[in-house]
């Protein structure tokens, strides 16, 4: 039902729209190399297509495809209309399928980070490449003096969070036989038969001006679906004097409740799962930048936990159509569980057409 | 008594104004000359930054949410501003693109892409940097004030005309004081100049960028201090923010002098008004070129 009435809303937004002027293309490619223990492995992720533009001088739609370097057909990542101006007191709205406003960094692309990888704390919380849902967000940008925006979601499916298949958190993988539930690509059932959850999510985020040159922004969040509910908090301070160098300092950390059969793995009834990173990233000139991470996560009653550190370098020789970043970290070999760490070096070449790119962090 | 009158003279002082967002300086003190006490103006860019690149911040989106009029520059140079006005959620605003009535430079033909660096598909934007180009904007920004606001229309002619005449009497003045610049052969770092330099008859030989937007390589230094010695170009011009290094390199090599322009109102001392943006250029290229008017 919900998705009929969301797919009717994006239609008939593009109908009414009625637009002679094209949207704007976008192609987001990439090269990646990773090493770890073994030899180097070398793969692409694929290409992302974004097709974007105003739909009517209300709403815009964004659109973006994936195209997997395998032999699967392309996924629709997001379809969304966003209804920014001609609503009432402040509000705004999203419709479609696309990535909710919770926590700092669930709304942005991979290609953005400049960490390369997503920090595996928070991948256990919203799955491996986020949490993408079709639905509705009704965002509130609040009559106060600083930015201040609350956004309440809901969703035709929950988070399932990480299910590929890999289980570094210890507890035992049970009755899970492959297949791809969420972390993005969310099935409509589970393989058992048992209906997705829906999903609720909400965020009430600010921004301040210290200064000119220095901003300060915060946020809290909440989802809940019928199985399980988590909270978290985040802050970005960036210092940015110029167009070519900033300093960020960014953390967040959710605590997520887990139901006792949490992603068809046995976990205690009352486990709590808390995850989190912390990050500086420095943008020295127009080209270079540098930072260091720390990826944590724990469940506290099983009492396993883990915290990775790792360094980034990027490259941006023209302005941001071509990027070639470099993460050295250390990670848990999936085989191995997650006390046995290694070190593993990535190097990414990411490129864009058009104007959707893997700009500055 | 007098409590409600000062109440009121309060509220008639915030609320009786036009409220006026812009792009960048030049256009925010442009709408201060011609709105005086009767507008409050905010630019989203500051002088020394690039208006090419201005990272969106949502306080930016705060400012706009009760602003009447916003003024862009336009040409697809401020392109972010759109993000900004929808984000702000402004059903009210109107938006004015200011380059509508300039006589554009530098209209590429044929294909345009990005093998070409930062290229412009409308024409070079930086029409503001010609003095003349200056009335056309104020004309605009007249005109909407007006309409924004009918009942102070008598007076922002008034400021308009007065604008103008300043403008008019500086632009002869500068042509009068300045005339030796004219000829005088130049490199600039980026091509945000030729609407300046056509009013004031410079002659620009190279640009450090190989193309816009692109940093200069090292090979593309070699020929320009090959180009420099062998040309005997006297000096390169650069915008606020960009660093120095490159040109003093430059100038490590060779005798070529180099300076800074402001780009834009308040990018360097001096330039804190449209006018004196160009008063401020003009005597910093007249001294590195030993030109000075006494």
């Amino acid at each position: 039902m919900l998705q009929k009435l969301v797919g009717g809303l994006i239609l008939s937004g593009f109908l009414i729209g009625q637009t002679t002027a094209n949207p704007q293309f976008s192609l987001v490619g990439d090269l990646v190399m990773d090493h770890l223990q073994k030899d180097p492995n070398l793969y692409s992720s694929g290409i992302e297509i974004a097709v974007q533009g105003y739909v009517n001088p209300f709403a815009r739609s964004d659109v973006y495809l994936h195209k997997h370097n395998d032999d699967s057909p392309i996924e629709l990542e997001e379809a969304v209309i966003t209804v920014e101006r001609g609503l009432p007191f402040g509000l705004g709205l999203r419709a479609g399928k696309f990535r909710p406003d919770l926590g700092k960094i669930n709304k942005d692309h991979a290609h953005l980070f400049p960490f390369i990888e997503a920090p595996k704390g928070i991948s256990m919380v919203l799955g491996e490449e986020f949490y993408t849902a079709t639905g509705l967000e009704v965002n509130w940008l609040m009559p106060l003096p600083w930015y201040s925006n609350l956004s309440i979601g809901y969703f035709d499916t929950g988070i399932s969070g990480q299910d590929d298949g890999k289980d570094e958190s210890g507890y035992n993988d049970h009755d899970h036989e492959g297949g791809d539930s969420n972390d993005g690509h969310i099935d409509e059932e589970h393989h058992d038969g048992e209906k997705q959850p829906k999903g609720s999510s909400a965020r009430w985020s600010h921004f301040i001006d210290l200064n000119e040159v220095n901003h300060f922004e915060f946020g809290t969040s909440y989802y809940v679906d019928h199985e399980k509910s988590f909270g978290g908090a985040d802050f970005k301070y960036k210092w940015r004097p110029n167009k070519y160098r900033s300093l960020t300092l960014q953390g967040e950390v959710i605590q997520f409740e887990l139901s006792d059969k949490h992603e068809e793995k046995t976990v205690h009834p009352k486990e709590v799962l808390t995850a989190g990173y912390l990050l500086v990233n420095f943008q020295f000139n127009k080209a270079w930048n540098v930072g260091v991470m720390g990826d944590f996560w724990q469940f506290e009653l099983a009492d396993i936990h883990s915290m990775d550190p790792s360094i980034f370098i990027g490259f941006s020789p023209v302005e941001e159509s071509a990027v070639l970043r470099i993460r050295i970290g250390q990670v848990a070999n999936d085989h191995e569980g997650h006390d046995k760490k290694h070190l593993k070096t990535t190097a990414q070449l990411i490129w864009s057409l058009g104007p959707h790119k893997p700009h500055r962090y | 008594m007098r409590k409600l009158f000062l109440i009121l003279s309060i509220l008639s002082i915030c609320f009786g104004k036009v409220r006026v967002v812009t792009s960048t300086t030049d256009l925010a003190d442009i709408v201060k000359s011609i709105g005086g006490d009767h507008v409050t103006v905010i630019s989203i860019a500051r002088g020394n930054q690039d208006p090419h690149y201005v990272e969106v911040l949502p306080s930016y989106m705060i400012k706009v949410r009760k602003a009447d009029l916003y003024f862009m520059v336009g040409m697809e140079l401020d392109f972010w501003a759109k993000q900004i006005i929808d984000g702000s959620r402004n059903q009210k605003i109107e938006v004015v693109d200011c380059s509508v009535e300039i006589e554009k430079m530098e209209i590429p033909t044929g294909t345009v892409d990005a093998s070409m660096g930062d290229i412009h598909r409308f024409g070079n934007p930086h029409y503001w940097l010609d003095p003349k180009n200056g009335r056309l904007i104020a004309q605009l920004i007249a005109e909407k004030l007006t309409k924004a606001e009918p009942k102070n229309s008598d007076l922002f002619q008034q400021n308009l005309n007065l604008f103008n005449h300043q403008l008019d009497k500086a632009i002869l003045d500068w042509q009068n004081r300045y005339a030796n610049l004219s000829g005088k052969k130049l490199i600039f770092y980026h091509n945000s100049w030729p609407y300046f330099s056509n009013r004031f008859g410079l002659e620009t030989v190279e640009f450090l960028e190989p193309k816009p937007g692109i940093t200069p390589s090292p090979a593309k230094l070699n020929r320009i201090i090959q180009r420099i010695k062998s040309d005997k170009i006297e000096v390169i011009a650069s915008e606020s923010y960009f660093s120095d290094r490159v040109p003093k390199f430059i100038a490590s090599k060779t005798k070529v002098k180099t300076v800074k322009l402001a780009q834009s109102v308040g990018a360097i001392e001096g330039a804190d008004s449209y006018i004196h943006l160009f008063e401020t250029n003009l005597k910093i290229l007249s001294k590195a070129f030993g030109v000075e008017h006494d």
